[in-house]
């Protein structure tokens, strides 16, 4: 009778493995998330790539790789062309991420599983939607609704709420009930017996500590190295948990009134913040309440330093300062060469604030007790300007594997001479977002190609007032629609590639990628990309505090059994945190707790019985309700009467009806019991799990009905002898319930 | 599906149904202007359906102050409203909010949306301080505002909310930054509350959306009448081509405007326009309001509620970082050289920066003033559209008027073929006419009445406190779930069960699914007193048969101590010598078993053990005692009764013969009325002098 429901993982079970379910409502297939890791493994898809093209629509939950990457690669080549549902923010960071992630591949590596035009297109049709809109889908979708909810880990983070005919299915992954700085908690609480919940496992069996003792003691570990002259990393995300991370540590500063700089470094930062700042209405009421008094957005940032570009650093080399840099993975970005840099020092520290994916660096680095070395691969970007300037940079690199920490500066010269060589040839109408940090840092970069940058920066002027990269005060003309940039798909054509590792691309270090960055892509030299390994000793101290974000085990145990759906589906979480989750469920919210396998299928169509039927007026005006909570209740007795096909009508029952077995109505906690009771001037106490009530009478309450979900009625005992006491309590008792 | 009556005073219910008029009293729905009803500001309008309460913006007059301007509150009592919902920051739709919010007995939730919040906040305190009016006229002061924006919650676009089971939505309006319609959906009767909208699509701002589903009343306003605005290019071009020409000889142009709202817009133009135009860079744009400014870090961040073309821009820069215009703090600060422009308020130069500017330039005919939205009646601006030859300066001397007056509208209200196309769009049954002069809402709805000749539209323009009542017929569904609706029933089966209503929604199921399908639960609750008794149990199950027709005695082996169980309700178990314990489960039923089976035991107690067993009766004489008791009973109720032939009962009230066959309780009667009093009569008999049945 019920709408059928099939859930069928494509990744992400028994594991910490990208998320992506197949969901199929009534025959029309949902694709919650469409997440690869920061591997970029293909493998990983293949589940994926067998339903893709079945594929009626994908809903999109969180901004961040595990969420939305593989959402351009199985575009362009599993045929995904579903229309994409996410909210404004999940869009307009999930593209930043994205970006961020193919250039910080793409400066290390031929990446070809996707480009930058891949990700435009992919994210072309995403159908942008508002917190509890209720979005009615047409077509052979019709009758579904769905409508995204906050989920509180990520900016825009959604938990989606899918209904047909009346029945909730909801997707509730990540969600975070506490309140943090920058968002609200989740709403997840506030849905009540849906059909079907589909949950993570993922935090199961970890449990936190206070989240006023964990803030105190994550500016404590960033204090104490700096006041040792040590530079703290924080390897973030992109656009994700890294704007709390961003809040705390600009609200510490501007109370304590602290100079230690503060750097954002990735290479989208400054569009991030820029388009976070507008996005407001998506986040705590408190950040909202502070805008509407006093106009103060609070990611108008005064401490923290926005930089795209890894050698804007190299001023402060020396100097005690706070970088926050993606990816925090390390497997790649800004991350990997700075941790490279650090590692070696034991003044420094990386702080974790999230658990590193399986497989990463950052993973291995986070075991107890830390590795003393670890084996990283140094890759970089070369320009192949003659076989003489090969031969020299090869013989760089050996000198420079005896000196690592300068390394990762060069490539940064690299990408300096890759605009500088942009720029003069940039024509008008392209204006680019220029970096002028990079410009002005450039005279201190190494001083191999100063004289060619000097030849290559002719004819621009980095405008002298642009200190700090400050986003808006930069003009760009290009043509920009719903989407993105207006772009001609010609320039995204690779030009030549030979066995020599030689391609058409340079390196994109800028901050959009506009119409800059496509011509950058083309008019840069040709490059290959040079890779050596070389082992790091890890010196510097190493921590990991949980800012992830996420609600923890006992929170989501009891969530889930607030929630109460009538069947739940676990997912994303290792086997063991998912078992227990299961066992936990099956035992006290529902009979059907699921933990299908990849590619299992299992059927989560309720067994509900349901048919519609018209209220007459007749019958409703004999009906008295009471009030309950937020429900009114009442007993009705009908008769019905087929007035067409399908509907009934219900009338008032000719005669009267006979009589029912009475119903009580109501859920008694003996605590609050007790304090009614003794409100009335009732002697009454807790004896051995029963309320003694006056001398001799005694209420209990039986066995698992005191379990929340337990599906049975509550059973409640009152016993004692036959004295005035006992009616009059029992009178009490009776005061708590609705007989019906 | 509904039947309409107009006006207040004399409403009656639909004559066809009297007998259901109470039931029918919730299904009105009431539509009442507390302002804007046959004129411009202080927009309010109160709506009443099922018990549910809305009122939609809360505005002053503007030409009014004190109390005169409010809207009429005291018409209703404002602890009754659930739900208030302003569609925009102006002061027209927002102004009385803080007196509603803390000067009178309102206690529901406020909604508006984020933007609309952060500029109510900047625009009423700015008109505290402004309108200069005694301090015991002051309606509210600036704690009033603060202490308001905790109470206000927000909104955004297309979210859906619900309260009290009211739920409602909001779509994008195009009037201001912000602006929004309101639909309301009350157990499923949906109203549309446009605010002031436009479905024009300008430089910042997204047109009006037209709602996807019909609502069963659209409110719409009316200010524009049946005028027709030019087409937004032309009037940009003459707007432009105004001010360019001017400048170029050396002139200066004045444009008066309401700091927020259209003046973003304009701004908007100027700025692009001069961009375009590299020869006018050394001519300065001037932006006189500080509020204005205030208000731009709201323009800057609420760049989602715009349209799509600024939000490409904001992709490389925010537009509303202006290039080409600067701020002016006051005349002080202004260095009056050469051709220039200026933006200053107020819109309908009265007073302050623009009054003070237009006194200074109207004498000088190279000199522009551009007036560039609707300019309320009775203000210096609507009189120098007349281009009269003269005018009265501030300071009271009298001065030629020899400056260009122009009149280019860019108030972003709906013209004529806007609304017009609109309500075709959504061919609402009801269309209600507010916030318009008399004279355009008239016309209006004389063009509205002959476009929807066809339909059954309805059209209404009530005046302020005028309702409007409406009776949608609802038709109640509600879903059988669970248990219950495993089999589906057919014509004439009984359905019984828990009827659940949750806002409009009702769910009907076994008592057992209670649990499953909502927040509450049921309980049983197992009774069991010990009550002394020190006789013989067998005494207790002779008497319980006399009173009982079900007492059962399970074998001892079974239950360990001697037992009886009376209707399989109520469990009686001779524990000890001293005291039986009674067991059963609450309900009233087994409640009054119980109360009968202890007061029995009490009193054999008190009896003492000498009674002793009389000789069971018969059946058959019993039937003939019953036969007795009950001719004697109907004798003594209905006069005359005697057994016929056939051994019924013959009973004769006055013309009216009824036969009663006493074993089957059939009556045979041509009065319906007797047959059923003499049915009843015959089952409260039997009921008393045989043993209670089992049920």
């Amino acid at each position: 009778m019920g709408t059928s429901v099939q859930v069928t993982p494509l990744s992400g079970v028994y594991g910490e493995n990208p998320l992506c379910y197949l969901v199929a409502i009534d025959g029309f297939n949902l694709l919650m998330d469409c997440g690869w890791n920061d591997l970029f493994d293909p493998s990983l898809l293949q589940p994926l790539s067998r339903v893709a093209k079945s594929i009626d629509a994908v809903l999109i939950s969180h901004p961040d790789i595990l969420h939305l990457g593989a959402l351009p690669y199985a575009r362009k080549h599993f045929g995904l062309s579903a229309p994409v549902y996410a909210t404004e923010p999940v869009y307009r960071l999930g593209l930043l991420t994205m970006y961020d992630h193919y250039l910080s591949r793409r400066q290390i590596s031929d990446f070809d599983m996707f480009t930058l035009d891949d990700i435009d297109v992919a994210f072309q049709n995403v159908i942008r939607l508002k917190y509890s809109q209720n979005y009615h889908l047409s077509e052979n979708g019709e009758g579904i609704v769905i409508a995204p909810h906050v989920a509180g880990h990520l900016l825009g983070g959604t938990i989606w709420k899918i209904t047909k005919d009346g029945e909730d299915v909801v997707y509730a992954v990540d969600f975070n009930h506490r309140k943090e700085r920058h968002l609200n908690g989740t709403v997840l609480e506030s849905f009540v017996r849906p059909a079907v919940l589909i949950t993570d496992a993922y935090n199961a069996l970890n449990n936190q500590v206070y989240k006023r003792q964990r803030d105190q003691e994550f500016i404590d570990a960033i204090l104490r190295v700096l006041r040792a002259d040590g530079t703290v990393l924080l390897p973030v995300d992109t656009a994700g948990r890294v704007l709390e991370l961003i809040l705390i540590l600009e609200q510490y500063w501007a109370q304590q009134h602290l100079s230690f700089p503060i750097f954002f470094l990735t290479n989208v930062a400054s569009s991030t913040v820029e388009y976070v700042k507008s996005f407001l209405e998506w986040m705590s009421d408190s950040i909202a309440k502070s805008f509407e008094h006093t106009r103060d957005n609070a990611f108008l940032l005064k401490y923290v330093t926005l930089i795209i570009n890894k050698s804007d650093l190299e001023n402060y080399a020396g100097v005690p300062k706070v970088v926050l840099t993606s990816m925090a993975s390390l497997e790649v970005g800004f991350s990997h060469d700075i941790f490279v840099e650090l590692a070696t020092d034991a003044k420094n520290i990386v702080l974790f604030t999230e658990r590193g994916q399986f497989g990463t660096l950052a993973r291995m680095l986070q075991v107890d007790p830390p590795p003393k070395a670890v084996k990283v691969t140094m890759s970089k970007r070369v320009p192949l300007v003659g076989d003489e300037l090969k031969a020299y940079e090869e013989e760089q690199e050996k000198i420079k594997k005896e000196e690592a920490v300068k390394k990762a500066s060069i490539v940064k010269v690299e990408e300096v001479r890759a605009t500088s060589s942009h720029l003069s040839e940039s024509t008008k109408g392209d204006s680019m977002v220029i970096d002028p940090a990079s410009a002005t840092a450039s005279p201190k970069a190494s001083s191999h190609f100063r004289g060619q940058m000097d030849i290559l920066i002719d004819g621009f002027t980095p405008p002298s007032t642009s200190v700090a990269p400050m986003f808006p005060f930069f003009e760009n003309t290009a043509e920009w629609d719903d989407f993105g940039e207006v772009i001609n798909p010609d320039d995204y054509v690779i030009q030549e590639e030979d066995s020599n590792h030689m391609v058409g691309n340079g390196k994109s270090l800028d901050v959009k990628p506009d119409e800059a960055s496509v011509h950058l892509l083309l008019d840069s030299t040709p490059s290959k990309v040079v890779s050596h390994e070389l082992t790091v000793q890890v010196k510097c101290a190493l921590l990991y505090m949980d800012f992830e974000g996420r609600s923890d085990g006992r929170s989501v145990k009891s969530i889930i059994s607030h929630v109460a759906p009538l069947k739940l589906v676990l997912v994303h979480g290792s086997a063991e945190a998912t078992e227990h989750l299961k066992m936990h469920c099956a035992k006290h919210v529902c009979p059907h707790v699921y933990a299908p396998q990849i590619e299992e299928t299992i059927d989560v169509t309720s067994d509900l019985c349901a048919y519609k039927v018209q209220l007459s007026e007749k019958l409703m005006s004999n009906v008295l309700f009471r009030k309950m909570v937020e429900n009114e209740i009442s007993w009705m007795d009908s008769v019905a009467e087929k007035t067409n096909e399908k509907v009934f009508t219900l009338l008032p029952p000719p005669s009267a009806p006979p009589t029912h077995k009475s119903v009580l109505v109501g859920d008694l906690k003996l605590a609050d019991f007790k304090q009614y009771l003794s409100t009335k001037g009732v002697q009454v106490e807790f004896a051995g799990g029963a309320l003694k009530c006056g001398e001799h009478i005694t209420v209990r309450k039986i066995s698992d009905s005191s379990q929340k979900g337990g599906t049975g009625p509550q059973q409640i005992v009152i016993e004692g002898p036959l004295c005035e006491d006992y009616y009059k309590i029992r009178g009490h008792l009776y005061s708590q319930f609705y007989l019906l | 599906m509904a039947s309409v009556v107009t006006g207040a005073q004399n409403k009656r219910p639909n004559p066809n149904s009297t007998s259901a008029a109470a039931t029918r009293e919730g299904d009105q729905l009431i539509i009442t202007p507390l302002g804007a009803g046959n004129e411009v500001g202080r927009s309010c309008v109160y709506m009443s359906y099922k018990g549910k309460t809305v009122l939609f913006d809360c505005g002053i007059h503007p030409a009014y102050s004190g109390v005169a301007a409010l809207p009429y509150f005291d018409e209703i009592d404002p602890s009754t409203i659930d739900v208030l919902l302003i569609t925009h920051f102006h002061l027209d739709h927002a102004a009385s909010l803080p007196y509603f919010l803390e000067k009178t007995n309102f206690r529901g939730r406020v909604f508006m949306t984020h933007s609309t919040k952060a500029i109510y906040r900047l625009l009423l305190s700015d008109y505290v301080k402004v309108s200069k009016v005694s301090v015991e006229d002051m309606l509210y002061d600036e704690n009033d505002i603060v202490r308001s924006m905790d109470k206000i919650e927000v909104i955004d676009f297309h979210q859906t909310l619900e309260v009290n089971g009211i739920r409602f939505w909001c779509y994008t309006a195009g009037h201001v930054l912000g602006a929004a319609m309101f639909m309301v959906d009350i157990a499923g009767v949906r109203v549309l509350y446009t605010g002031d909208y436009s479905r024009e699509e300008d430089r910042h701002l997204r047109a009006a959306e037209v709602p996807q589903f019909t609502p069963d009343i659209c409110i719409i306003e009316s200010t524009y009448g049946v005028q027709l605005h030019q087409p937004r290019p032309v009037r940009e071009k003459r707007f432009t081509d105004v001010i360019h020409s001017t400048i170029s000889q050396g002139g200066r142009v004045l444009i008066p405007a309401f700091a927020l709202g259209r003046a973003q817009e304009l701004l908007l133009i100027l700025d692009e326009y001069w961009e375009n135009h590299p020869e006018l860079h050394n001519i300065p744009i001037y932006y006189a309001s500080p509020l204005a400014k205030r208000c731009m870090a709201v323009y800057q961040t609420y760049i989602n509620a715009m349209n799509d073309r600024i939000r490409t821009q904001f992709a490389n820069s925010n537009p509303f970082d202006f290039k080409h215009i600067s701020p002016l703090k006051s005349i002080e600060n202004f260095d009056d050289v050469g051709p220039s422009v200026v933006m200053a308020s107020p819109s309908g130069l009265q007073s302050g920066l623009s009054r003070q500017l237009f006194d200074k330039w109207c004498a000088d005919k190279k000199n522009a003033c551009v007036i560039p939205g609707y300019v309320v009646e009775g203000t210096l601006a609507k009189t120098i559209i007349n281009e009269p030859k003269e005018v009265t300066l501030m300071n009271g001397l009298v001065a030629p008027l020899n400056m260009q007056v122009h009149y280019i509208s860019f108030s972003a209200h709906a013209d004529c073929a806007q609304t017009c196309g609109f309500l075709k769009e959504l061919m609402p049954p009801h269309i209600v006419l507010v916030h318009g002069e008399a004279n355009e809402m008239g016309r209006l709805k004389q063009k509205l009445v002959s476009q929807f000749a066809d339909s059954n539209t309805k059209l209404y323009t009530p005046k302020n406190c005028q309702s409007v009542t409406m009776h949608f017929s609802s038709e109640k569904m509600a879903k059988v779930i669970g248990k219950l609706a495993e089999k589906v029933p057919e014509t004439g089966e009984s359905v019984s069960g828990l009827v659940v209503k949750k806002g409009f929604t009702y769910q009907i199921m076994a008592p057992d699914d209670l649990r499953v399908f909502s927040q509450l639960s049921t309980a049983n609750v197992t009774q069991r007193i010990t009550v002394p008794y020190t006789g013989a149990f067998e005494v207790i199950k002779y008497r319980l048969k006399q009173i009982y027709e079900s007492v059962e005695s399970p074998p001892v082996e079974e239950t360990e101590v001697p037992t009886l169980i009376v209707h399989e309700r109520v469990t009686i178990r001779h524990e000890s010598d001293t005291y039986v314990v009674m067991q059963w489960s609450a309900d009233p039923i087994s409640d009054m078993v119980s109360d009968s089976v202890v007061a029995m035991i009490l009193n054999i107690g008190r009896e003492g053990p000498k009674v002793t067993p009389i000789e069971e009766k018969t059946q058959e004489e019993m039937e003939r005692m019953a036969r007795k008791v009950v001719h004697s009973l109907m004798v003594s109720l209905f006069g005359d009764a005697k057994f016929g032939e056939d051994g019924r009962l013959v009973i004769t009230v006055d013309a009216d013969v009824a036969r009663l066959d006493i074993k089957s309780g059939e009556v045979e009667c041509e009065n319906q009325g007797l047959r059923e009093r003499i049915k009843t009569a015959f089952g409260r008999m039997q009921g008393a002098i045989r043993p209670i049945p089992k049920p």
